[in-house]
């Protein structure tokens, strides 16, 4: 027994430190799966309760007190759950052993295999059904009802109240959640992501401008769209420098919102509601509007030729040689941009602007999310009744007091003290840690995790350029709190929505190409090659959208989307 | 009865030969056997995941459990009959065959010329040259790829030295297959001329003797006695070749397109890649396997015809 455990133990030290050259890598593209890919989007009422989190998560009466007496669960889980890099395994990981002490639950873990994406192998681990860890993190909301029918996931309906009450009472405080955690007729299976903030760090991702050129054109910041133009127009005619953007950044929202629409070339995010009705944005006169003035600037030269094939570490070469004054990237990004430029002994000089809005001051979308995380953790049927009961109140942890103060920053006095605003802060130990990401090291929740996550880790996670850009991209219109949740939110494909299984069967069928053609035929009209002025083209485009069963698709994402209202 | 003498005479010897082969050769034997358990696992055993094409296979049911697609061509029609086949047919061929016509001679004619080179030093330098870009990793290599190409690349800078257009190579449909091809040739060249350089070296030295004697030039020599000696090394090559005619593979496409090279680009690999690892929704493992099966039965078709038309015109063939 000793003898396998140590060979294990050996095979998890030789998988890990073939990852982690890559570790740091890694979680920047488990932090792009928020919006990218994935539908994630909600209704107006969402985060109505953001901030109030902690009071109304106490345990106290719900009777589950930490640690419990004893037993073992087997978790799956992956992204920023994985140990630190600079662990071997769970076993030397201080969050993974901290959690299992609190506990007082032995955990049996594993992660994806080294090098290989996360989502992905989740979903390759159903073809051995049978032995699953007991406790999973997926990426499987919109099969619930299949998983729920061929019994390989728990329904915790009968359950969830007794064995898991801070999590069902943290469901209660807002509609939103509870309908985005449960199937068309009502049946709880998982445990979710939450950000505390309602949604705020969903919108991680907007518009760039370098301040010390502002600055030396006398340009104020740009709030309309042909402010913004103007903008590019003067960087160019000044500097020689053009807009341009890591693609994949630029493909999901770009400026969309000020021209009425609500995504660019990438089609997830095209599948938008308005009233009450699913739309795909990319077959809509307003996108046409939108990419027809992107084509104007790519004519005149003031879009980059490249931006097609840029990604966030070949764009570096054009940011940090004054080939581009004004972009659209994230949070983290911005921040590396600024640490290069200071590594280099120049200024910091890149600063976050908000979307730009139509000339007439309306905006209909930004880049955003509602606060809800597509990742759920559940229960596999590998659990007998009594190990599900256990995964309840194993999983509940998170959502107590106590508990979401481990997830979000490990253990007091260690890791964190309550600094003199009696707020939590990172100790020496972790702000002094020359490792990447050594908060990772600590907590769980820096990115998807079944449990809350605080708005103020983001504060001490990110700095402050960072935290100012957010804060320039997500309040719209501060003044007005739903207003601004329509924009950043209220248009999006809401999270949690589940298809019927024949419904799934003839999506995965007949949608496939619609992805691709919207994207290439976004590119064509970019660049000219294609004339999107010219209505037969126009027409031509809509009409095979047609053959690519656009329709139908429709149909059947009004349907899923009406009985998701319905919950 | 005297056939039958003879029969029974021949399967002594063979079973005397038999037992005589093994004891002589039992140890080569024993080296075959992990060859022989890897083909059964890794080659027979996921044959039977083949099934997969003919049913409505879903994960969580495994592949007992999932029933039959209904009719059983379902997968295959349902890839046929899509609006993109007949462009990712075209693509597949038109890319592999100008691998074929502009990649496959490459490594044949630098062989040639590293065997008539006869300084040593500079010839390994060749040798070592082209051997390495075969050993930097695919991902590597078309990140440099795509830095070249880029509008102020290196591309472009030559292309402006003598009086072009500085653009973006990779975003322009025109110039896809060029920058794959020649990237893929600049690849391998090095690496494909070693089992070339191996077969020069099995010729016998006393034929250029003779046509030296005979006062052929070193020309004549090649196209006489060099060319020939390497024929059925080359045909045996170009057969096995031809068997992955529709094997672009989906890694280089991946990494290399982007939306505005699809149309050149696209190929059966990557709209393969897309249906089992979408952006969203489930992976569609029937219908990837069914185009898997179909690419395969393509691949045998050209392979035989091949080698068929070897055997005729050459004389030498696989079997």
């Amino acid at each position: 027994m000793k003898r396998k455990l140590v060979a294990l133990l050996l095979c998890g030290a030789v998988a890990l430190s073939a990852l982690s050259g890559c570790g740091a890598a890694d979680k920047d593209v488990a932090s792009d799966r928020d919006g990218v890919g994935e539908e994630s989007g909600v209704g107006e009422d969402v985060g109505k309760n953001d901030g109030g989190s902690k009071e109304d998560v106490s345990g106290e009466e719900a009777g589950i007190t930490y640690p419990l007496d004893g037993g073992s669960v087997s978790w799956y889980a992956e992204g920023n759950i994985n140990p630190h890099e600079k662990y071997a395994d769970a076993s030397e990981s201080p969050f993974h052993i901290g959690l299992s002490e609190n506990l007082g639950v032995d955990i049996d873990w594993s992660f994806p295999t080294a090098g290989s994406d996360g989502g992905t192998f989740t979903t390759t681990l159903l073809a051995d059904a049978s032995s699953l860890p007991n406790i999973m993190l997926t990426f499987w909301m919109d099969k619930a009802n299949q998983l729920l029918d061929d019994e390989v996931i728990w329904d915790l309906t009968d359950y969830i109240e007794e064995f898991a009450p801070d999590y069902y009472a943290w469901l209660q405080t807002n509609p939103a959640y509870d309908l985005a955690m449960k199937t068309d007729d009502g049946r709880y299976y998982a445990f979710g992501f939450f950000r505390e903030d309602g949604g705020w760090n969903d919108t991680y991702e907007g518009p760039v401008v370098r301040r010390d050129w502002m600055d030396e054109c006398g340009l104020e910041v740009p709030e309309t769209i042909s402010e913004f133009e103007n903008v590019i127009r003067v960087f160019n005619e000044k500097y020689g420098a053009v807009f341009n953007a890591s693609y994949i950044r630029y493909k999901d929202s770009g400026f969309s919102g000020a021209f009425g629409s609500y995504a660019n070339a990438n089609s997830n995010y095209g599948w938008y509601i308005k009233d009450g009705i699913v739309s795909l944005a990319q077959s809509e006169s307003e996108w046409r509007n939108y990419v027809s003035w992107q084509n104007k600037l790519w004519e005149e030269g003031l879009i980059d030729q490249d931006i097609l094939t840029e990604d966030d570490t070949t764009i570096k070469s054009k940011i940090h040689n004054d080939k581009c004054g004004i972009s659209i990237t994230t949070m983290g990004q911005m921040n590396n941009w600024n640490k290069e430029r200071e590594a280099e002994g120049k200024e910091p000089v890149w600063i976050g602007i908000p979307y730009p809005k139509a000339d007439d001051g309306t905006i209909s979308s930004v880049f955003g999310g509602p606060g809800i995380g597509t990742h759920t953790t559940v229960i596999t049927k590998s659990a007998d009744e009594e190990t599900m009961k256990l995964c309840l109140k194993v999983l509940n942890y998170a959502y107590t007091e106590e508990g979401f103060l481990y997830w979000n920053y490990g253990t007091e006095g260690v890791s964190w003290e309550y600094d003199d605003k009696g707020v939590p802060a990172f100790s020496d130990m972790v702000t002094e840690d020359p490792d990447t990401d050594p908060i990772t090291k600590y907590n769980g929740t820096t990115w998807g995790a079944p449990g809350i996550q605080a708005t103020n880790l983001l504060h001490l996670k990110n700095s402050r350029a960072s935290v100012e850009a957010d804060d320039a991209w997500f309040y719209v219109w501060p003044d007005d709190k739903e207003k601004n949740l329509a924009v950043t939110s209220g248009w999006k494909w809401p999270v949690g929505t589940t298809f019927l299984a024949e419904e799934a069967d003839e999506l995965d069928e007949i949608s496939g190409n619609i992805p691709t053609y919207v994207e290439e035929s976004y590119v064509a009209f970019l660049n000219g090659s294609k004339d999107i002025d010219d209505d037969t083209v126009w027409n031509q485009y809509l009409n095979d959208l047609e053959t690519y069963n656009l329709s139908r698709v429709l149909e059947i994402r009004q349907a899923c989307y009406d009985r998701y209202k319905a919950r | 009865m005297k056939a039958d003498s003879v029969n029974k005479k021949n399967s002594q010897v063979l079973g005397k030969r038999l037992v005589r082969d093994w004891n002589l050769n039992k140890w080569k034997y024993a080296m075959i056997v992990p060859v022989l358990i890897y083909l059964a696992f890794f080659c027979y055993k996921p044959m039977y995941g083949l099934i997969v094409a003919f049913k409505d296979y879903k994960l969580t049911r495994g592949i007992g459990g999932s029933g039959w697609a209904d009719p059983w061509y379902k997968w295959f029609a349902s890839f046929v009959s899509d609006p993109y086949f007949p462009r990712v047919l075209k693509n597949t061929f038109l890319i592999s065959a100008l691998t074929i016509l502009f990649g496959f001679p490459a490594p044949i004619l630098l062989a040639l010329l590293i065997n008539e080179v006869r300084n040593g030093i500079f010839k390994r330098m060749v040798q070592t040259i082209t051997y390495m870009p075969y050993f930097i990793s695919l991902v590597v290599m078309c990140g440099i790829i795509n830095v070249f190409c880029k509008q102020d690349g290196l591309f472009s800078q030559i292309a402006v030295l003598f009086g072009g257009a500085a653009q973006n190579y990779l975003a322009n449909p025109k110039y896809f297959r060029t920058v794959y091809v020649l990237s893929d040739i600049w690849q391998k060249i090095g690496w494909d001329s070693i089992i070339y350089l191996a077969a020069l070296a099995g010729i016998d030295q006393e034929q250029y003797e003779a046509a030296r004697v005979d006062g052929a030039n070193r020309f004549r020599q090649m196209v006489y006695i060099t060319l020939p000696g390497l024929m059925p090394t080359i045909m045996i090559l170009f057969i096995l070749r031809m068997g992955n005619i529709l094997n672009v593979g989906y890694e280089k496409i991946l990494l290399l397109y982007n939306a505005s090279t699809y149309e050149v680009a696209d190929v059966i690999s990557t709209y393969t890649y897309r249906l089992s690892f979408p952006a969203s929704g489930t992976p569609m493992y029937s219908k990837s396997t069914a185009i898997g099966l179909f690419n395969t039965l393509v691949n045998v078709f050209f392979l035989l015809v091949t080698n068929a038309i070897s055997k005729k015109s050459t004389k030498s063939g696989l079997f």
